[in-house]
């Protein structure tokens, strides 16, 4: 099987306690179900262009409980990478580490390194401020903050001192309130929400639909200027219209951003994503690789099951 | 038997039926307002209403009553009219009336028989065991309607038959206390009428479960309208003996210009009208002093214990700690400034002592609501602004205290309400005078200094009167201040409350419109 993939090896992550130790032998496996044994993975994916995210030997623990076990991959940049893979299999608990939110549950701890751009953010004194302006995040339910539409998305770089547009600011002379508008104006364009709401930008984005709530939330997101735009189930709370649309957006996105989405629906995967990374249980990454790659033909038993929905 | 609906015959006329259960539940619902209103001593027995007096116009309203419902539970039960009843009552309902019973029959037996103690109770336990067993076992519809509709009917027939009067009373040889019909007879038939009402809101949708929700919905309506009663007639009770001394000497006109005399002096030798300017000034002062101490320090440490402090042993002893302060006795509080505060500002009782004690007080409460309001905003929010790389500090100032501000406002009107009305402290750290001729004029009063801390407010460390305080005054002074004057202090203590609440409330709405529009 291997020996026809150009893109794929076979990589053996944790000791053989089984098979002689030859890889191309060891197709033949203790498991009969699926012919394949749990520890064998396919994660070496080849792709022109830069990485923009790359990840070596990473390891999350909650308490005891081993989350991620020894991921290693490389995200290419300015295109879709989709995690899949069935529920508690570590997908969002991956995609947290890229900007560590981790950070903010106590029990976490990350061991291995996550190279944003030339810097391993779990090494040193990495500021996190400047790591989540780079690496944004959107979230499995809508959540604009109970703010006006404008004030949601002016509110990383208010915060960030990019923007004076306080008492402070007016007082002094130099208001940056034209450079606001246009920084709304052109968030709300790329994320394909100017046309619906720009008559009504100093209204409480709570009044929204949710699929206009989850648009802003990226506009919001794109407001800090990030490289890479990580989405944790971005649709999962919309109905198929404003599903369509975010799909829509992700794909657009993608030319300017590296973007990183979590999904459960693996058609949703197949439709916008360039790359796809497929976790089954026990936090393991089995199988990364081309999309259609992974959809028509993967190289694990174990993923084409789960993708035909035979399991998970 | 009659316990199902598919064996009765059809309704002939079901509007008459429900114009009997409706008529029921008017007529106790009369009876019942006018039994409040002899209590209050707003009519009395004598009191003619349609050419009957009162207690005979009960008695023949609760004899309509009882042979509405009594007539209505076997028109059903022999299935003249079409009823959803069930077949048996239930227990529930018959160990309500149990206890009824034996409230009544042990009652009845000692004061028609004079049984002593033992005797009436074990008559009513005898009573109650044999309403549980027949109740239990009843069809709905006869064991809803019967225990009342007799007892109603036997109440119509003492009151109309004159067997209790006016002049009624009893006198239990083992208690010093006497009980007379001007008092027993309304609260006699305000619980019946309460009874009656149910059981015919239960008969206006034919039993069964229908029939049920509709007796619950009846009962807790009437106790949400005796809840808003009571403060209408607390409010009323007040106005009414306190304004003739508020609007004592007042103009109004010509133009705009108003003089309440009464809020606006003080009280002086020789000046015509007297009134409690001082006191209402002092008590503003201290709830603004109060507010001003413990809201940032309260709002301060909430934020502390629930986004920074780790979650565990430490923040719920604090926690316990802040709920043990809230129920701390007022007088606890005052004999602490009184010892503590006191020798400190200057060894005598002063305005800045009072508000140190009521800020104290009010600390805790502000403390509990903001950790609450605090908790209930969405982590979502937190994740929201932590992920695009805001720091924990502008995270809480910009996101999460706005969204908690209406909570936080709640506790403080909560908090406000019970310090402004707060006497014991004030006793003890704050007051002087009781009639003071002049309010503390505390803006006035700054002036700096060369020495630490290069502030004085000579205002702030004398001595003040406060409304509550001034009524304690009154009350007790005994001569020299008549009861209007406490009329008049309450009525406007009312009124200073009340208007801090408004402040509250309005700025909760403020703040809960710039979360949602």
């Amino acid at each position: 099987m291997s020996e026809q993939s150009t893109t794929s090896t076979r990589v053996e992550q944790s000791t053989d306690e089984f098979g002689d130790g030859s890889p191309a032998a060891s197709t033949h496996t203790v498991d009969a179900e699926t012919d394949e044994r749990l520890d064998e993975s396919w994660v070496e994916y080849e792709f022109d262009g830069d990485a923009a995210v790359s990840v070596s030997d990473l390891d999350v623990y909650y308490g005891d409980d081993h989350a991620i076990d020894g991921i290693s991959m490389e995200i290419p940049e300015k295109s879709v990478t989709a995690l899949i893979g069935p529920s508690g299999c570590g997908k969002s608990t991956f995609l947290r580490c890229l900007n560590r939110m981790n950070d903010r549950i106590d029990s976490a701890r990350v061991e291995g390194g996550v190279e944003v751009g030339d810097e391993n953010i779990y090494e040193g004194d990495t500021d996190l401020v400047q790591l989540r302006k780079r690496v944004g995040m959107v979230f499995q339910s809508p959540n604009p903050f109970p703010k006006s539409v404008r004030d949601n998305i002016a509110y990383g770089p208010r915060k960030h001192g990019d923007l004076n547009t306080g008492l402070l600011g007016r007082l002094l002379g130099n208001d940056d309130q034209q450079r606001e508008d246009e920084l709304v104006e052109r968030c709300l364009r790329q994320s394909a929400l100017w046309d619906e709401v720009n008559d009504r930008l100093d209204d409480n984005a709570l009044g929204l639909s949710g699929g206009q709530q989850q648009r802003l939330c990226i506009a919001r997101c794109l407001a800090v200027d990030p490289d890479v735009i990580l989405m944790d189930e971005p649709a999962s709370a919309l109905d198929p219209v404003a599903t369509a649309k975010i799909e829509d957006l992700i794909e657009q996105l993608a030319e300017e951003y590296t973007v990183v989405v979590v999904t459960h629906n693996m058609q949703q995967a197949a439709r916008i994503s360039d790359q796809t990374a497929v976790f089954l249980t026990g936090g393991q990454l089995v199988e990364y690789d081309r999309t259609d790659k992974i959809f028509e033909n993967p190289e694990s038993d174990r993923v084409e099951d789960y993708v035909t929905g035979k399991f998970g | 038997m009659s316990g199902e609906a598919s064996t009765r015959t059809a309704a002939p006329a079901v509007s008459a039926f429900d114009r009997v259960a409706l008529g029921v539940v008017g007529l106790s619902i009369v009876t019942f307002l006018l039994g409040w209103t002899t209590l209050f001593q707003r009519t009395g027995p004598d009191t003619a209403v349609a050419g009957l007096s009162l207690f005979a116009l009960f008695g023949a309203v609760f004899l309509l009553a009882g042979a509405g419902l009594v007539g209505a539970g076997f028109s059903s039960y022999v299935g003249v009219f079409e009823t959803t009843a069930d077949r048996y009552t239930g227990i529930g309902t018959g160990v309500g009336f149990g206890v009824l019973g034996f409230a009544v029959g042990g009652l009845v037996t000692t004061i028609a028989f004079g049984v002593g103690a033992a005797g009436s109770v074990a008559a009513g336990l005898g009573v109650a065991l044999v309403i549980v067993a027949a109740v239990a076992v009843l069809p709905e519809d006869l064991g809803t309607t019967l225990p009342v509709g007799l007892l109603s009917l036997a109440w119509g027939a003492l009151l109309v038959a004159g067997i209790v009067d006016a002049s009624w009373f009893w006198n239990p040889p083992s208690l010093e206390a006497t009980f007379h019909a001007p008092i027993a007879v309304p609260l006699a038939t305000i619980a019946l009428s309460l009874l009656v009402a149910w059981s015919g809101a239960i008969v206006a949708e034919g039993f069964g479960s229908q029939g049920r929700q509709n007796g619950a919905y009846l009962l807790i309506g009437l106790n949400a309208f005796g809840m808003i009663a009571v403060l209408l007639l607390l409010i009323l009770f007040v106005v009414r003996k306190g304004l003739p001394k508020l609007l004592e000497g007042a103009q109004f006109g010509p133009g705009l210009s108003v003089s309440v005399p009464f809020v606006t002096r003080g009280v002086m030798l020789g000046q015509q009208f007297n009134g409690i300017f001082p006191a209402i000034v002092g008590t503003v002062w201290l709830v603004i002093g109060a507010v001003v101490l413990a809201v940032p320090m309260g709002i301060g440490a909430a934020v502390f214990l629930t986004e920074y402090a780790e979650q565990g042993r430490f923040t719920a002893v604090i926690e316990t700690a802040t709920n043990a302060l809230w129920s701390t006795p007022s007088i606890v509080y005052g004999l602490f400034g009184y010892a503590f505060l006191v020798p400190r500002f200057g060894n005598s009782n002063s305005l800045l002592a009072g508000m140190f004690v009521l800020g104290f007080m009010l600390l805790p409460l502000v403390v509990i609501t903001s950790r609450e309001s605090i908790k209930s905003v969405p982590d979502e929010y937190r994740d929201a602004s932590a992920a695009l790389g805001v720091n924990q500090w502008q995270t809480i100032r910009s996101v999460v205290l706005p969204a908690a501000m209406p909570g936080v406002v709640t506790g403080v009107i909560l908090g406000v309400g019970r310090i402004a009305g707060e006497t014991a402290p004030i006793l003890l750290v704050t007051s002087g005078q009781p009639f003071p001729a002049r309010a503390p004029s505390v803006l006035g009063s700054f002036r700096f200094v060369a020495t630490p801390p290069f502030v004085r407010n000579e205002a702030l460390l004398q001595a003040s009167s406060a409304l509550p305080y001034q009524l304690y005054a009154v009350i007790t002074a005994g001569v020299g201040q008549e009861e209007a004057f406490g009329w008049g202090t309450a009525l406007v203590l009312l009124m200073v409350v009340l208007g801090f609440y408004a402040i509250g409330i309005a700025s909760r709405i403020y703040f809960r419109r710039k979360l949602h529009q």
